[in-house]
């Protein structure tokens, strides 16, 4: 017994630094191609003219759908966000899913609108919409405002899918910030496709706690002053900036955050447009529409663009926090398991051979694996069997690399888009790296924990993000 | 650090006994504590420094890797934290010389560009401060931005100035560069300069395998070429994409150059340049093209007759709808819906029977919104149809719905 016990702690022992060596190797690779495609993109778009694009006749037509619930604090604000982005072949489509506060009435109001015999059919399933509404205001032209039963956010884009008419569809939550120039810079690549088709395209969301919002449009950028945003912003940076920028010279991106995302319609609809019976739709859709791709033997691309294209609150209590990351996490089992053919399947490509199986074991598995450490380790230490020396040198080695990439990404953001222009700003962040890994991400493991609990318990709430509103900070 | 220092002597410890019981922590603690602090501090470093080399190579390999990786991060840590904020000292530096010099040479270019008097002083202090490679690029970004907008005499002395204070230079050494981000910075100012000294650089970056130096190349082209801007199109073996479209298009409005016949490449062998030609004639209202965009009718790719279809609608070319009307049964979706397209931009009654049969036959909402829009747009013979048809109760469609929705005018 007394041997088995020994192998057992050997074998976990090992296990356990086998796998964060290779969670930790995939890392410093993940930097490298980073790196690479970041000064790549860099070198490109320094002689880059966006404004020829703005006016041109040329340029693609494109539908913004905004899905809003319960957003009348801010929906008003939003919309003239919305209305007044760099780009002219445009249309805003708004959808109210179904929302129990006074929010339609005050869009109905502000921007004037009249109900209007829309036609149109169900090409995606949605619930169904009560109405189209349309400004007799010119000024408002651009303005279309969709009413349904409520659905919920994936049923909402598929309404707006079916209502808008343009060859490219973004979708953003109605609540984020997007950058004036966004539209510009996320139609580029598609404007740029020559053999290959670019169906799909992201770019970086940043947090907009503490920052200082006039009118809907970011005026001055703060790190947020509560320490949960700031692990926040340190966590997007790492995200964004080191991930999935890698992941996108690597081919094998499979998220574009629902925040923000622009797709290429008709390949969207094709594909069954988003799936209402996940709370990750966005991940869902990415990789849904990229099998489609493969299965009908067409050449694709999905694009990250790491500019900084929209703005967004984040959590700032750990309730909230949790409700997120539960659903964040049920959306990625949901994805993996609808798509479990993907998995080391060499037809599609490095999406089956290399994210597919990333996305399972570093960005699912890793916080399970970590939880199960956690209950090895306080089993060995209620028995007195712990090598602690062995411990203390494991968390050594797993705190300081953690660190030093945290401290990588913060190196990204400075020599790439420096948006924190205060030292103190760059040298609070620098300490939330250190900060980081003891605080905030052994919660971050539970709050993914608890999501796993929450799918096998079969709850599946999109659960409530309280927001306290943009200028409220 | 001392922490760390610490936890590195326990470790050492423990690789020394292979496995450590709790009890050797709690010994050395009280060892410590016992004597005087730095003299065990000091003494610990100088015999944990011996103990972990001669360890080193003895430890087992998960030790030597775990070792190396936290040697590795705290080294990386430290190293980056040090760039970190020498690389914003830098920064700011760099932007306040910058602010300086734009300031300066704003001040230097309006007196050698306006005060004759002033021109020879300006010329030597320009001169002066423009002694290194960032005051020189500076200098440069300056005047493209400032010839940007200039034409003329006004221009041409910028040019001059240019030439006189030498910057050609460093504008064709760019070009030459082996590094392509380099050349496009050297074609941009020398295409902003109007100097050819590089084109044959230029012509041979027309079909690299580097999109952005070819775009660049594309461009510098049509900024130096006087007569046919668009020659290079003739030479391009690569795909021309819509963004290079786009840009092209931009300069040809921005700087008045001379439109050419596009028709011209109606035969080219490449498709995009045979589209992007298709796009110029109807963005320019070219003429005369009728026949030659009809042929484009049987052209074998999707793209290109769904071009010819959309030019059809944009120049108002009557004479094609009767082709259109024999494409459309087999056509593709997106080549249907251009065609109806089409019809709506050059309304005729002749055609409301087809426009009908398509309203009767398709039942997808886009071909069939954009076939009434074309009988709306034919005016009194159309509406009165679309009247009727209201009214009438077919079995297989519900008409209200979709002409309500042409008919209100609040849907753009």
């Amino acid at each position: 017994m007394e041997r088995a016990f020994e192998i057992l702690k050997w074998f976990v022992l090992n296990a356990v630094f086998i796998i964060t060596a290779l969670i930790f190797t995939t890392y410093l690779v993940l930097t490298i191609f980073s790196a690479i495609s970041l000064r790549k993109y860099l070198r490109k778009n320094s002689y880059v003219d966006y404004n020829s694009i703005v006016s041109s006749p040329l340029a693609p037509s494109l539908s913004v759908i905004a899905p809003a619930f319960n957003e009348s604090e801010t929906i008003i604000d939003n919309i003239r966000t919305l209305l007044s982005l760099y780009y002219n072949n445009y249309e805003v489509v708004v959808v109210n899913d179904g929302s129990k506060d006074d929010s339609l009435e005050k869009i109905i109001k502000a921007y004037e609108l009249e109900k209007v015999n829309y036609y149109f059919d169900y090409r995606l399933p949605c619930k169904r919409i009560r109405g189209v509404y349309k400004s007799q205001n010119r000024s408002f032209k651009k303005l279309t405002v969709i009413d349904k039963a409520n659905g919920g956010k994936a049923d909402s884009l598929n309404a707006g899918l079916n209502v808008c008419r343009n060859d490219l569809v973004v979708s953003i939550d109605a609540d984020s910030i997007m950058e004036p120039d966004a539209l510009l810079k996320m139609v580029k690549p598609f404007m740029e496709a020559k053999e290959r088709k670019v169906i799909g395209a992201g770019g970086v969301i940043r947090i907009a706690n503490s920052c200082e919002i006039k009118d809907g449009h970011i005026q001055k950028i703060n790190l947020p002053k509560k320490f949960l945003p700031r692990a926040q912003v340190m966590e997007y940076t790492r995200a964004f900036l080191m991930g999935r920028m890698a992941w996108s010279e690597l081919d094998g991106l499979l998220l574009i955050s629902g925040a923000l995302g622009m797709f290429d319609r008709e390949i969207v609809i094709n594909a069954g447009g988003y799936h209402t019976n996940t709370v990750g739709e966005d991940m869902e859709l990415v990789v849904r529409i990229r099998m489609y791709m493969v299965d009908n033997g067409l050449d694709y691309d999905v694009v990250y663009i790491p500019d900084p294209l929209c703005w967004t609150e984040v959590p700032s209590t750990l309730k909230v926090l949790a409700r997120q990351r539960s659903r964040w996490t049920r959306g990625t089992l949901e994805t993996l398991i609808t798509h479990r053919k993907l998995f080391f399947n060499r037809k599609y490509g490095k999406l089956g051979m290399l994210g597919y199986p990333y996305w399972l074991m570093f960005e699912y598995l890793a916080p399970i694996i970590e939880f199960l450490g956690i209950l090895w380790f306080i089993f060995l230490v209620i028995t007195n069997s712990l090598n602690w020396p062995f411990f203390l040198l494991l968390l050594g080695f797993v705190y300081f690399f953690a660190v030093s990439l945290s401290i990588w990404a913060v190196l990204f953001e400075e020599i790439t888009f420096h948006k924190y222009e205060k030292r103190r700003d760059v040298l609070r962040l620098m300490g939330t790296a250190f900060l980081e890994p003891i605080f905030y991400h052994p919660l971050v493991m539970l709050m993914s924990i608890k999501g796993n609990i929450d799918k096998l318990l079969n709850r599946n709430s999109w659960g409530k993000m309280e927001r306290k509103g943009f200028g409220k900070n | 650090m001392a922490s760390l220092l610490v936890f590195f002597c326990s470790a050492g410890d423990i690789l020394a006994q292979e496995e450590l019981s709790p009890d050797t922590l709690s010994q050395d603690s009280t060892m410590v504590m016992g004597d005087n602090v730095a003299k065990v501090v000091t003494t610990s470093v100088i015999s944990y420094a011996q103990r972990l080399q001669d360890r080193f190579t003895k430890s087992p390999l998960l030790i030597t890797i775990l070792y190396i990786v936290i040697l590795y991060s705290i080294v990386t840590l430290i190293t980056l934290l040090i760039i970190i904020l020498l690389n914003r000292g830098r920064m700011q530096r760099e932007e306040k010389q910058k602010t300086y010099l734009l300031e300066k040479y704003q001040l230097l270019l309006m007196e050698y560009l306006f005060e004759e008097e002033m021109q020879d002083k300006a010329l030597r202090e320009i001169e002066r401060i423009a002694n290194n490679r960032m005051n020189r690029q500076v200098l440069i970004d300056q005047m493209i931005d400032l010839s940007v907008n200039l034409q003329g005499k006004i221009k041409e002395r910028i040019q001059e100035l240019y030439l006189r204070v030498g910057l050609k230079r460093d504008s064709l050494d760019k070009a030459y560069s082996r590094k392509w981000h380099n050349n496009v910075k050297g074609f941009r100012e020398l295409a902003f300069m109007n100097v050819r000294d590089a084109n044959n650089k230029i012509i041979e970056s027309l079909n690299s395998n580097n999109e952005i130096l070819r775009m660049e190349a594309q461009i510098a082209m049509v900024r130096l070429s006087e007569d046919n801007p668009y020659a290079f199109l003739d030479l391009l073996e690569k795909p021309l994409s819509l963004w290079e479209q786009v840009t092209l298009h931009e300069l040809l409005i921005q700087h008045k150059l001379k439109v050419p016949a596009f028709k011209q490449w109606f035969h080219s062998e490449n498709l995009t340049v045979l589209i992007y030609a298709l796009e110029m004639v109807s963005w320019f209202k070219q003429r005369g093209v009728g026949k030659e965009i009809i042929a484009l009718f049987d052209h074998e790719n999707e793209k290109v007759r769904n071009s010819a279809y959309k030019v059809c609608g944009e120049i108002e070319l009557k004479t094609s709808l009767p082709a259109m009307i024999k494409k459309y049964p087999v056509e593709s979706y997106a080549n249907k819906l251009e065609i109806l397209l089409a019809f709506a931009k050059v309304p005729d009654a002749r055609y409301l029977a087809f426009l009908k049969m398509v309203l009767d036959t398709e039942d997808d909402v886009q071909l069939q919104i954009q076939a009434t829009k074309a009988m709306e747009n034919t005016d009194e013979p159309g509406i009165s149809m679309l009247i009727k048809l209201m009214k009438s109760k077919s079995e297989y469609k519900n008409y209200q719905i979709i002409i309500r929705h042409v008919l209100d005018g609040r849907i753009y």
